[in-house]
Order: C-alpha cells, then sequence, then structure tokens
C-alpha cells in the first residue's frame, strides 16, 4: 500500500524534473539522474544537466518535503484538536511562523548564533506561540470548539498579517518586494545545501509525529478517554506541539506561506486508508510530498517563464474544497 | 520513582477524605465539587453511585480512573497510592466507559476496540502494532458485548446501543479488574438499557469484575448494584444496600422532592416512582 504511493511519489518526481521553460524528456531524465550529481568530463557542462541536478532537483525535492511536513502536521494537529477542518495555515499556525521569521528578516539579516541563522529559530517560536494560543480557543469552548477554532485562527490569521504588512511598511521597498513574494509562498532557487540542511530539520519532525500516532488514534477521542486508556497526554501534546511548530516554522522560513495541504491531504488519505494515523501520517506525507511538487511544476510552468507563487496554486485548490467540506461538515452536525 | 501495580492486595480503589475542585487552587478550595469523600470498593462487587446532577458523581468517577487528581486525600488502587504509577499502569487495571463517545474520524469498530491494548504496550515510541495477542483478545471482547459482525463498520455509522457496546468491549480489551461506567444507559432505549445491564451483570457474575456504575436511574441501580453510594453536594449521604438507600425519606431530602417506594414485583427490592 505504501509501496504503491511510494512508486507514485518516485514516478511524479521523475515527471516533475522532465518538465519547465526548457522540457527535457523522461528517458533523458532518467539517464541523467543516473549520472548522479557529481558527474565529470563534458556532462558537467552540459546544459540539461545544469538545469536538472542545480535547478530542478533541489527544488522539487523541497517541494516533496514541504508538502509532506504540511500534510503530516496537518494530519497531527487535526487529531490533537478534534477538529477534521485544522490545518497549520487556516487556523494561524503558519502566519505566526511568518510574523517569526518576518521579525527576524527585517530586524536581523544576517544575524547568526553559532553560526546559526535566527530566522527558522523566529519562525520556529512564532509557530509555537500561535500554536498555543489556538490551543488555549480550542478547549476554551467544549462543544463549539469546531466553529470556535476556525473562528480563532481567522482572527489570528488577520491580526498576524496586520503586522506582518506594517513591518514590512517599515522595510524598504527592495526588502519589502522579497518580503510579498515570500509571503505568498514559493519555492523558488534553494541549492542543494539549503535542501539538505531543511531535511534533516523535517525528517526528525516527521518521524516524531509518526512515533506518537498510536497515541494521536487515542486523542481523537478526547483528551479524558485518552487519559483512561493509559495516554500521558501532557507529554504527548508537548511532544505533538513541538514537532508541529518544528515543521511549520522551518517549512515557513524557507518556502513562506502555503495554505490547505494540510487540510486537503489527509482528507483524501483518510477516504483511501481510513483513520488509524500510523498510516495516515505516513501516507499523507508521501501524497502530500507528492502534491507539491506538482502544484509547483504547474505554478512554474502554467504561464512560463513567469511563475504563479505555490501558495496561490494550492489556496485556489484547497480554498474550494475547504468550504466544501465546511458545508458537509455542518450538514452532519445539523442532521 | 515508578513501580508496577500489583494486583494482589485488596480492595481495588480506596478513596480517603478526597476533596476535589475545579479551577485555581484558591476558587477550588472555595468551592469544591467532592467535599471531604472517603469508601472502599470491594473486589467482585457492583457499586452503584446515586445523586442528582452536579452532586459530583461524574467527578468521582473521573478521580477513581486518574483522569483527575484530587487536591486533599489520597486515592489508593490495590493498596497502592496514585503518585507512583504512569497512566498506562492503571489502564491495564481499571477501565474508564465514558458518558458519551463522540468520534470526528472514521475508525472502524475493530480499530476502535484495539484501542483498549494501548496500556498493554508500555510508553513505546514505536507503531506499535498489535500482536495476535492483542487481536485475539479484541476479538473476545467483542463477542462478549456481541458486536464482532461489526468490526468493519464505522464508528460514526452505527447506532447509539452498538457504539456504546463497542465502548464497553475497549474498555475490556483493556483486561480489567474493575469497570467504571459513567450513565451507561442514559441516551439508550428501554431494549438497549436493559441488554447493557444484563450485560454488566453478566460480566460480573462470570469473571469476578468489579464494577462502579453512575446513574440516573435509580431503579436500574436499586436492581443490579449489591451496594448504593448517594451524594449530594459533594458529599457522601448514605452508602449501603438498596435497602438502605432508596428509601423515601433520604431520597426525598437528596433530591428535594416527594417520591414513592414500593417493590419490584420480581425482585423484591425497592422501587422509585414519582407521585401525580
Amino acid at each position: 500500500m505504501s509501496g504503491g504511493l511510494g512508486t507514485l511519489a518516485l514516478l511524479a518526481f521523475v515527471a516533475c524534473l522532465g518538465f519547465g521553460t526548457e522540457t527535457i524528456s523522461f528517458p533523458k531524465v532518467a539517464a541523467l539522474l543516473a549520472q548522479g550529481p557529481f558527474a565529470e568530463g563534458t556532462m558537467q557542462n552540459a546544459p540539461h544537466y545544469i538545469i536538472l541536478w542545480q535547478v530542478r532537483v533541489p527544488r522539487v525535492l523541497l517541494a516533496f518535503m514541504v508538502g509532506g511536513s504540511l500534510a503530516a502536521v496537518g494530519a497531527s494537529l487535526q487529531a490533537l484538536l478534534r477538529n477534521p477542518l485544522a490545518d497549520p495555515y487556516v487556523i494561524g499556525i503558519s502566519s505566526g511562523a511568518a510574523l517569526g521569521a518576518a521579525v527576524a528578516i527585517l530586524f536581523g539579516v544576517g544575524l547568526s548564533v553559532f553560526g546559526l541563522s535566527v530566522l527558522p529559530f523566529c519562525a520556529f517560536l512564532g509557530a509555537l506561540v500561535s500554536l498555543f494560543i489556538v490551543y488555549r480557543i480550542a478547549v476554551s469552548y467544549r462543544s463549539f470548539s469546531m466553529h470556535t477554532l476556525l473562528l480563532g485562527g481567522v482572527v489570528l490569521n488577520a491580526i498576524f498579517s496586520a503586522l506582518i504588512l506594517f513591518l514590512t511598511s517599515l522595510a524598504d521597498p527592495y526588502k519589502a518586494s522579497g518580503m510579498y513574494a515570500w509571503l505568498m509562498g514559493s519555492l523558488t532557487g534553494p541549492d542543494f545545501q539549503t535542501v539538505l540542511v531543511l531535511a534533516v530539520y523535517l525528517i526528525f519532525g516527521v518521524c516524531v509525529l509518526v512515533s506518537q500516532a498510536r497515541s494521536l488514534n487515542l486523542l481523537t477521542l478526547g483528551e479524558e478517554a485518552a487519559r483512561s486508556l493509559g495516554v500521558e497526554v501532557e507529554r504527548v501534546k508537548r511532544v505533538i506541539f513541538a514537532a508541529s511548530a518544528l515543521l511549520t516554522g522551518s517549512v515557513v522560513a524557507f518556502s513562506g506561506l502555503i495554505g490547505f495541504v494540510g487540510l486537503i491531504v489527509p482528507h483524501a488519505v483518510r477516504l483511501a486508508f481510513g483513520a488509524d494515523h500510523r498510516l495516515l501520517l505516513i501516507a499523507s506525507g508521501i501524497v502530500g510530498g507528492t502534491f507539491l511538487m506538482v502544484a509547483d511544476t504547474l505554478a512554474r510552468t502554467l504561464l512560463s517563464p513567469t511563475e504563479i507563487p505555490v501558495g496561490v496554486v494550492t489556496a485556489l485548490v484547497g480554498g474550494p474544497i475547504f468550504l466544501y467540506l465546511l458545508v458537509q461538515q455542518r450538514k452532519r452536525i445539523v442532521s | 520513582m515508578t513501580q508496577r501495580l500489583e494486583t494482589s492486595s485488596t480492595p481495588p480503589l480506596k478513596l480517603t477524605g478526597v476533596t476535589f475542585g475545579f479551577g485555581r487552587r484558591e476558587t477550588a478550595a472555595q468551592s469544591p465539587v467532592l467535599k471531604n469523600v472517603s469508601f472502599t470498593i470491594a473486589a467482585g462487587e457492583v457499586l452503584g453511585i446515586l445523586g442528582p446532577n452536579g452532586s459530583g458523581k461524574s467527578t468521582l468517577m473521573k478521580i477513581l480512573m486518574r483522569i483527575l487528581v484530587p487536591q486533599q486525600g489520597t486515592v489508593e488502587w490495590f493498596g497502592q497510592s496514585h503518585d507512583a504509577f504512569y497512566q498506562s499502569d492503571v489502564a491495564r487495571h481499571v477501565a474508564f466507559v465514558p458518558q458519551e463517545t463522540q468520534q470526528a474520524f472514521p475508525f472502524t469498530i475493530s480499530e476502535m476496540v484495539l484501542m483498549g491494548r494501548y496500556p498493554h504496550h508500555g510508553r513505546t515510541w514505536g507503531l506499535g502494532w498489535e500482536s495476535s495477542q492483542d487481536r485475539a483478545v479484541a476479538m473476545q471482547a467483542m463477542n462478549d458485548l456481541g458486536v464482532s459482525h461489526l468490526g468493519t463498520r464505522l464508528i460514526t455509522n452505527v447506532s447509539g446501543g452498538e457504539r456504546q457496546r463497542a465502548v464497553i468491549a475497549r474498555a475490556l480489551a483493556q483486561e480489567p479488574d474493575v469497570l467504571l461506567l459513567d450513565e451507561p444507559t442514559a441516551f439508550l432505549d428501554l431494549h438497549h438499557q436493559l441488554e447493557i445491564a444484563r450485560i454488566i451483570r453478566r460480566l460480573n457474575r462470570e469473571r469476578g469484575l468489579t464494577v462502579v456504575l453512575v446513574s440516573h436511574d435509580l431503579n436500574l441501580a436499586s436492581q443490579y448494584c449489591d451496594r448504593l453510594l448517594l451524594l449530594r453536594e459533594g458529599e457522601i449521604v448514605t452508602v449501603g444496600t438498596s435497602e438502605d438507600v432508596i428509601a423515601g425519606e433520604s431520597l426525598e431530602r437528596v433530591y428535594g422532592c416527594p417520591v414513592l417506594v414500593d417493590r419490584h414485583p420480581q425482585s423484591g427490592r425497592p422501587r422509585v416512582t414519582l407521585p401525580v
């Protein structure tokens, strides 16, 4: 089952590498991939080789990791908040991370502690703070938490966006235009090193979430029921919060605001594989990664050579699906 | 330090001077939900907890399950105080059936019942796939509750009675010594009320399972419980047999309304009705 998904992801990976302003045929992509990233001789200078290994592979890999992380965070938060409509973007976690990152960009560019950039750390802190606020909102009204949570997310998003815009207005125009591009969600121009560093954070974060999958299953019953079945609820919550903030913070720091992946992917996966988080988290990771690879390929090819921000693509696909699901949920509650 | 919970010593549950309030320390002390509650639950008995709305019945159950921890007093499981144990240690011996189970996600009935095996897996970080023994225990529990044919159905798509039986099956899959039920028949029709009550009595008689149940249904409790505990405003009014507790005077005092007490035509136990 996950083998099938893996094959699908691999095929999508190769296909996405082929598309772009310069189309490379599949057999050629396969042949160039087989050369490895450190080919020597004439190959090294072939334009297709350079495009593939220096531009497209890092970007498509980044898309896969970002999409997979967002989907895994979405699935975990849905279980923790007992709300199938939770998504790091919709409930304001991503914009919290973005505010943290914006503060770092505008006030502390180049600032680093022990050789590490403070940008991802600020994004992590922003994500953690907003996650905490959202959680307090979710538990404040037991019976209406679903809509309270979504409303709370809307307001948090509004507040954080206003603060980001305020900060941006203080910045010089050059910096500001870069900020706008980044806020719309973009996977443009990563180098291999960036992708590898990010991979360490993201793989670690996803593994932590997957390690809690069984406890997440029980948390969907509510905290009291989970506790009665032997879950150390407070410990599990802290672990999920930290891992979700790490993933959201890292993703936002590198690729801005990309919404709805964490919402629609777990929904689709649940329809196919059921609700067990041990399968759901892994499958969501693979499907989410594949989804964002494809979305990003569309973003860079539809109006080529102009690029559409990938966050725009995912919002245009995910937004309507979110509205549909919202109406469905409402029907279920009323009936 | 933690230690494993040993079940050899009786009684299974003992409360001494338990006082509990919600919220911060000061507000909790000012308006406690439970005040100085002490009682002992004997192995193999069915104890019914009765009382008006807001008398602290559900809170008491949550304290017995260690979902809530009292500010004062001690709770002992099998003669051992609770601070020493992990939640999973308690959950291997005590199982809790909540008043209502809501589930927004499409778990199947057998997945739900298998969740009862969680405390037997320790605090592992792995995926914790269930062993064939786990599946056998869950299957047995589903057979006991007559829900084995529903295994692949979604919990969101079964009737209230079927869901309640599945939740009791999940509790049995924990292989507990004590079963706590919070209003197990509250949302069920007559047929399902009788069914659940009979299942509970059968489990008690055949396996010696200790049962504690909270109920608003005085008659059901009178018929099926060995002892009853009557609560009012967080304090114990009486503990005793149904003869002692289901008596006009104490019920009228606690519930604040007149009641008529006669006898059940089959069992001869006290029966309550409201006057016209």
